[in-house]
């Protein structure tokens, strides 16, 4: 078995040479232990990708109660997924009883809803920023798009295979929109330890920056593609 | 060895477009659980997680030969994913009885975590896991975690740790392997 386990491995990576994919997917196809051993290599994988994320998921299966929720709103008002979970909730008219939000939960929601920065959120969202904001969270090559020189504002190109930029204490990704997602001014969101933060600039289109960078940093940057 | 780390999808997704099962078993096999993570932010509940991605993934099967490659495979599967979960959200008349039909017509079998792989999902099993990751020999955690955190190719790997493509294919195969023996003997047989 240790042969194929291997080829499996490899092919679970995308490394595998393309003559010896049938006979793995064939093996695969006649072994549940195959098939139990690529479930558990994404299990351990997830694990490692978003400690947080996954963190929020194992935490809310050990309690089996809403209390995560609340806690995110708490916590944290402008995280990303509250953020969208707001979006959705106000665009959508969602019945909050559908996710068996407790009545204290639902005020604090109402709270939120209706407090000022809260309705900039929603007056500025989109379905468009929506599947921005979980692309930049969930897909590691949503933000592999552009290569600008950012030397001028003291940032290196840190990694060519993956476009990060650093200066050896702060670290981000960048990308350019050709579409301004109705914003007219900076929104950012925390997101675990990085921030992203949505600058519009001119011609109708906003640069994203995620990674460990402050908000004037951010600003500084995208001041610095204006020009 | 190709440099891209998800390079053998394209190859997985034409097969699949041509009705070839096993690659479609492949692809949910290995997306299935970043799928379920994604729409659990939305839904906080493992049931409707699971329902959706139980039905992200009939999509898939059913639409596979609109995608055309322009982004990652799993870029689109994800994208077929939140608009259920957009719809999930909004709608009141959530009913399981429609994915199980549709599920039986399509005459596929699709995913579900088995209890096993549900009891690794679970605070105190990833604290466990992170920490025997941690307790891996040095070359075979920077292997594993280059591969899996930073989601570098092998090629990648292999410059950085100076070593052969073929030692790090080794490395991080046999971390996985550690890693599966551990939870096998020190996890779910404890649960």
């Amino acid at each position: 078995m240790t042969d194929i386990n291997k080829k499996l491995s490899a092919l679970y990576d995308g490394e595998l040479e393309k003559n010896e994919i049938d006979n793995v997917l064939r093996e695969l196809d006649n072994s549940d232990e195959l098939k139990k051993t690529l479930s558990m290599y994404s299990l351990i994988g997830l694990s490692m990708e978003d400690k947080e994320n996954i963190t929020h998921i194992a935490s809310a299966n050990s309690r089996k109660d809403n209390q995560i929720f609340s806690k995110l709103w708490l916590s944290n008002a402008l995280t990303a997924a509250a953020s969208i979970l707001l979006t959705l909730f106000v665009v959508n008219y969602a019945d909050l009883s559908r996710m068996n939000i407790s009545t204290e939960s639902a005020n604090k929601i109402a709270s939120a809803v209706n407090s000022k920065e809260a309705k900039e959120v929603v007056a500025n969202s989109n379905e468009f920023l929506v599947d921005h904001i979980m692309n930049v969270i969930n897909d590691p090559a949503f933000m592999n798009t552009n290569t600008i020189d950012l030397r001028n504002v003291g940032y290196n190109i840190s990694d060519k295979q993956n476009l990060g930029y650093s200066n050896g204490r702060e670290s981000f990704k960048l990308r350019i929109e050709n579409r301004d997602f109705g914003l007219n001014r900076i929104r950012y969101w925390r997101h675990g330890n990085k921030m992203i933060y949505l600058v519009p600039i001119s011609n109708g289109r906003v640069v994203t920056i995620y990674g460990n960078i402050s908000a004037s940093k951010a600003i500084k940057i995208a001041n610095s593609i204006k020009q | 060895m190709k440099k891209n780390s998800n390079n053998n999808d394209s190859e997985l997704v034409e097969k699949v477009k041509k009705g070839n099962k096993m690659a479609f078993n492949f692809l949910m096999n290995k997306y299935y659980s970043r799928v379920y993570a994604s729409l659990f932010s939305f839904t906080k509940s493992h049931e409707d997680s699971e329902d959706l991605t139980q039905m992200t993934f009939l999509k898939v099967w059913q639409q596979i030969s609109t995608f055309r490659g322009d982004s990652a495979f799993f870029t689109w599967v994800y994208r077929i994913a939140i608009n259920l979960a957009k719809n999930y959200v909004s709608s009141a008349n959530f009913k399981k009885q429609k994915i199980n039909t549709s599920i039986e017509e399509a005459e596929i079998e699709i995913k579900s975590f088995d209890d096993s792989e549900l009891s690794l999902i679970h605070e105190q099993s990833l604290h466990k896991i992170r920490n025997f990751i941690d307790s891996l020999p040095e070359s075979l955690r920077t292997a594993f975690t280059l591969r899996e955190q930073d989601g570098l190719s092998y090629e990648e790997i292999g410059k950085i740790t100076n070593t052969p493509i073929g030692t790090v294919r080794s490395r991080i195969f046999r971390a996985r392997e550690s890693i599966l023996d551990h939870i096998n003997q020190e996890i779910i047989k404890n649960d």
